[in-house]
C-alpha cells in the first residue's frame, strides 16, 4: 500500500513536472494556460498508458494542462468520497458503474450531452452512463463475465475439459473432479477447481438474469427477494460442502494476488478484461463462456469503466475536451488495447493491434466468440451498490470461513440491504 | 484582556480544529449522511441501529478482547525488561535504546507490512513452527491465531511504558530493599510487597494510558487485514469498522455515532479506574 502512495507521488510530481515543462513555450501565446486534474484507479500498467495518452492530448492542446494521479481500486473510492463532501472532486476522473448513481443522484457529476462526440459509440453502453436523461459517465471499454482456465494445472489434475453450453451443476461437478485428482504444486499446495464464486455480488446478478430475474425495479429498488440469494448459494452447496473450492485461509494470505493467479486453481470466473493482467503471471490463459442457466448464458455487456466529468470542475468545456480525447481518439485506442476492456467507440476499437497470442487478441476473440450469447441488457446498478458489493464480498468471506450460514448470509444480507439504499 | 490575546491564537485552534469538528461530529451523529448530499435528522437512529448491528457487537468483541488480553501482556513485558535493565550494567544505554525502539518504529507501516510477511503462509513464523512439528499454518488467514498475533504485535513495542516503568523504579528508596533483605525476605516477596506498591502510581498511569490506546488501534489492523479486518470478521478492530462505515460505505452519521459510543466508553472507563485508583495505588507519604 506505501509502494502505492509513493508511486502515486512520484507519478503525480512527474506528471506536474513534465506539465510544467510542456506549457513553458506556451504562456507567451495564451493568455492563461487551464490546468485539469485527472485521475483513475489502476495498477502501474494502466499509468503509464495514462501518462502516453495525457502527453498526447497536451502535444495536441497545449492552452491545457493535465494534472494526474492515480490508486488503487479500496482508496480510490476513499478518496474520492472525502472530495465529494468538499465539492473538489478532480475535473475528469474514472467511473465506476457501482457508484454511478451514488454521485450523479447527489449532482455531482456533469451532463456530457452535446460535449463528447457520442457517434461511434453502441446505444447500450450510452444508456449505461445516462441517468435521468444525462450522460454522467461514458464508457471507455465493455467486458463481460468469461471463465478463466489454467491449462497448465488442467494438465496436472488431467480432468476432461468442460463441455459447451454446460450449466452450473457441470461446473461443480468439473470442480469436485479437481478436488477428486488430488494433484500439488511444486510449493505442495492443492491444486482446486475453482474458488468459491457465490461470493461476487456480479455473479449473483449474472445468475439473476439467467433465470429471467430483473434484478431492479426501473425506479432503481431491488427487485430479487432472500429466497433469490438462498437459491444462489445452494448453487456452490455441493462443491463447498467437499472444500472443494479454494481454501478461504490461503485465499486470504495470498492477497491482493488469488489462488489462480499463483497456479493454484483451474478455473476462475471473471471480467474479461482481466486477461492482460493475468497473463503478467501466468504464461497461458484460455476463455470460455461461462456456466449456463435456465435461460442460456445470458451474458450482457458492462461498462469496464466509464469517464466522468465532475460538477463542481471550473473547466468543464476543456474537461470534456480530454474525456472525448480519451474515449475517442485512435491513438488512445491503440495505447490501450483492450485493456480497459474493449473499446466501446468504434474509432479506437479498430485503431487496437491485436498481435497472435497476445491478450488483446484473446479478449478479441472472446468477445466474438460470445457476441452471439449477450442477450440480455446491461443491468444499471441501483444506488449504494457499491457499499452492497462491499457487504456481499464480506459476506461471502464468512461464508467461506464457515463463521456463517447460508441462511445467516441472507438474513444479514438483507438487513444491510435496506440500510444501504434507503 | 491581553492574556486573551495572546491566548487567541489557541483559542482559534481550539475552536475551529478541536471543538468545532467535534460538535460537528456530535450533530451528525444524529443524522443520515451519506458524504454527497446534505445530512437529513433521524434522531436516536443510528445509535438504535448499533444495538442490532452484528458487525458492531463484532467489533467490540474483538476490541474488548484485545485491550483486555493486549494490555496487561504488554505491561507485564514492559516491567519485566525494566526491571532487568534497572541494575547497572556495562552498556546499559545501548540495552535501553534497543528495547525501546520497536515502540518507535512500531507505529509505522512498514513494521504492519513486515509483520504480515513474517506470519503468513510460508512466512517465517510459520517455518518455524513446522520445524518444530507444530502444524500452525499462516497466522494471517486464520480466524483464531490473529489475535494471538495482534498482541504480540502490541507487546512486542513495549518501550515507552518501560521506560516510565523505569523511571519509577529508581524513584523506588533503596533502603526499603535492604530493610527487607536484612529480614531475609526473598526476590517474589520482595517484588510483591516493595516493588509493586511502591510502583502502583506508575503502574495505575500505565495501565491507563496503554488501555486507552489500546482502544483506539487502527494502522496494523488496516494494514494486515488489506482494511477489510478479515479474516472473516476476526480482526475488526473498532476503529476499523468505524473507518470502513464512514468512507467504503458513506455512512458518515453512523460512523459519527460508533465514534460518540467509543468516546463515551473511554471516558466512562478513565472514570472508573481514577475512582477505584484509591483502593490500590499507594503514594508515597500516604497515610492510608
Amino acid at each position: 500500500m506505501k509502494l502505492t502512495t509513493r508511486i502515486t507521488v512520484l507519478a503525480t510530481t512527474t506528471a506536474m513536472l513534465l506539465g510544467t515543462a510542456a506549457c513553458g513555450g506556451n504562456d507567451a501565446g495564451s493568455d492563461s494556460p487551464v490546468t485539469l486534474s485527472f485521475t483513475w484507479w489502476g495498477g502501474d500498467e494502466r499509468a503509464e498508458k495514462y501518462q502516453q495518452a495525457v502527453e498526447l492530448f497536451q502535444e495536441a492542446n497545449p492552452d491545457i494542462k493535465v494534472k494526474t494521479s492515480f490508486t488503487d481500486f479500496p482508496n480510490y473510492w476513499t478518496a474520492r468520497s472525502t472530495e465529494a463532501a468538499g465539492r473538489a472532486l478532480p475535473d475528469v476522473m474514472q467511473m465506476d458503474l457501482s457508484y454511478l448513481r451514488e454521485y450523479a443522484e447527489n449532482g455531482h457529476l456533469a451532463d456530457l450531452n452535446g460535449q463528447v462526440d457520442t457517434a461511434g459509440f453502441d446505444e447500450n453502453q450510452l444508456r449505461a452512463g445516462t441517468v435521468d436523461d444525462q450522460l454522467l459517465g461514458i464508457s471507455a471499454g465493455t467486458n463481460t463475465f468469461a471463465l478463466y482456465l489454467n491449462p497448465d494445472a488442467l494438465e496436472k489434475a488431467g480432468v476432461e475439459p468442460l463441455p459447451e453450453n454446460y450449466t452450473w451443476e457441470q461446473y461443480n461437478q468439473f470442480i469436485l473432479d479437481v478436488q477428486a485428482a488430488g494433484v500439488k504444486t511444486k510449493d505442495g499446495q492443492p491444486i482446486v477447481g475453482s474458488g468459491d464464486y457465490r461470493g461476487v455480488l456480479w455473479l449473483f446478478i449474472q445468475w439473476l438474469v439467467q433465470q429471467g430475474v430483473n434484478p431492479y425495479t426501473d425506479d432503481g429498488k431491488i427487485a430479487f427477494t432472500q429466497d433469490h440469494i438462498r437459491q444462489w448459494l445452494a448453487v456452490g452447496d455441493a462443491p463447498n460442502n467437499a472444500k472443494a473450492f479454494a481454501s478461504a485461509s490461503r485465499t486470504t494470505q495470498l492477497k491482493p494476488k488469488s489462488p489462480f493467479l499463483v497456479g493454484e486453481q483451474a478455473s476462475e470466473l471473471n471480467w474479461d478484461n482481466f486477461v492482460a493482467g493475468y497473463l503478467v503471471d501466468l504464461k497461458d490463459v484460455e476463455l470460455q463462456p461461462i456456466p449456463a442457466g435456465a435461460n442460456g448464458t445470458a451474458q450482457f455487456w458492462k461498462p469496464a469503466m466509464l469517464l466522468s466529468v465532475s460538477n463542481n470542475s471550473e473547466h468543464k468545456e476543456a474537461a470534456a475536451k480530454l474525456t472525448d480525447f480519451l474515449v475517442t481518439d485512435p491513438a488512445v485506442g491503440k495505447i490501450f488495447g483492450n485493456s480497459r476492456g474493449v473499446p466501446s467507440n468504434e474509432a479506437q476499437r479498430q485503431a487496437v493491434e491485436s498481435e497472435e497470442g497476445s491478450a488483446d487478441e484473446l479478449t478479441t476473440a472472446y468477445e466474438k466468440a460470445v457476441a452471439a450469447q449477450v442477450t440480455a441488457e446491461t443491468p444499471l446498478p441501483i444506488r449504494g451498490f457499491g457499499s452492497l458489493e462491499a457487504t456481499w464480498l464480506r459476506l461471502g468471506e464468512d461464508l467461506a470461513y464457515g463463521k456463517i450460514s447460508n441462511d445467516e448470509f441472507v438474513e444479514q444480507f438483507w438487513a444491510e440491504a435496506q440500510q444501504a439504499t434507503l | 484582556m491581553a492574556g486573551y490575546g495572546f491566548l487567541s491564537l489557541w483559542l482559534f485552534g481550539f475552536f475551529a480544529l478541536t471543538a468545532g469538528p467535534m460538535l460537528a461530529s456530535l450533530y451528525l451523529s444524529f443524522t443520515r449522511y451519506n458524504l454527497f448530499g446534505s445530512p437529513e435528522w433521524i434522531g436516536l437512529g443510528n445509535y438504535q441501529l448499533l444495538l442490532s448491528d452484528p458487525q458492531f457487537r463484532q467489533a467490540v468483541k474483538v476490541t474488548v478482547t484485545y485491550v483486555l488480553v493486549g494490555t496487561p501482556v504488554k505491561l507485564a513485558a514492559a516491567l519485566a525488561v525494566a526491571m532487568l535493565l534497572n541494575n547497572n550494567r556495562r552498556g546499559q544505554g545501548f540495552y535501553r535504546s534497543v528495547f525501546y525502539a520497536p515502540s518507535l518504529i512500531g507505529a509505522s507501516v512498514s513494521i504492519a507490512i513486515v509483520w504480515r510477511a513474517m506470519f503468513i503462509d510460508n512466512g517465517i513464523v510459520d517455518r518455524i513452527g513446522s520445524g518444530a512439528g507444530l502444524d500452525w499454518g499462516g497466522w494471517i488467514g486464520n480466524p483464531s491465531l490473529i489475535m494471538p498475533m495482534f498482541v504480540l504485535l502490541t507487546a512486542w513495542q513495549f518501550g515507552a511504558p518501560m521506560v516510565i516503568f523505569l523511571a519509577g523504579l529508581k524513584q523506588v528508596p533503596a533502603d526499603l530493599y535492604e530493610a527487607a533483605a536484612v529480614d531475609g525476605a526473598g526476590p517474589w516477596r520482595t517484588f510483591r510487597s516493595i516493588t509493586v506498591p511502591m510502583l502502583s502510581p506508575v503502574i495505575f498511569f500505565n495501565l491507563l494510558l496503554e488501555a486507552v490506546h489500546a482502544f483506539q488501534v487502527f494502522g496494523s489492523a488496516y494494514i494486515i487485514s488489506n482494511g477489510t479486518g478479515g479474516p472473516a470478521g476476526s480482526s475488526l478492530f473498532y476503529t476499523l469498522y468505524l473507518y470502513q462505515r464512514g468512507f467504503q460505505d458513506f455512512r458518515m452519521g453512523y460512523a459519527s455515532a460508533l465514534a460518540w459510543v467509543l468516546l463515551v466508553v473511554v471516558g466512562l472507563l478513565t472514570f472508573v479506574m481514577f475512582r477505584t485508583s484509591n483502593a490500590w495505588v499507594h503514594y508515597g507519604g500516604d497515610e492510608k
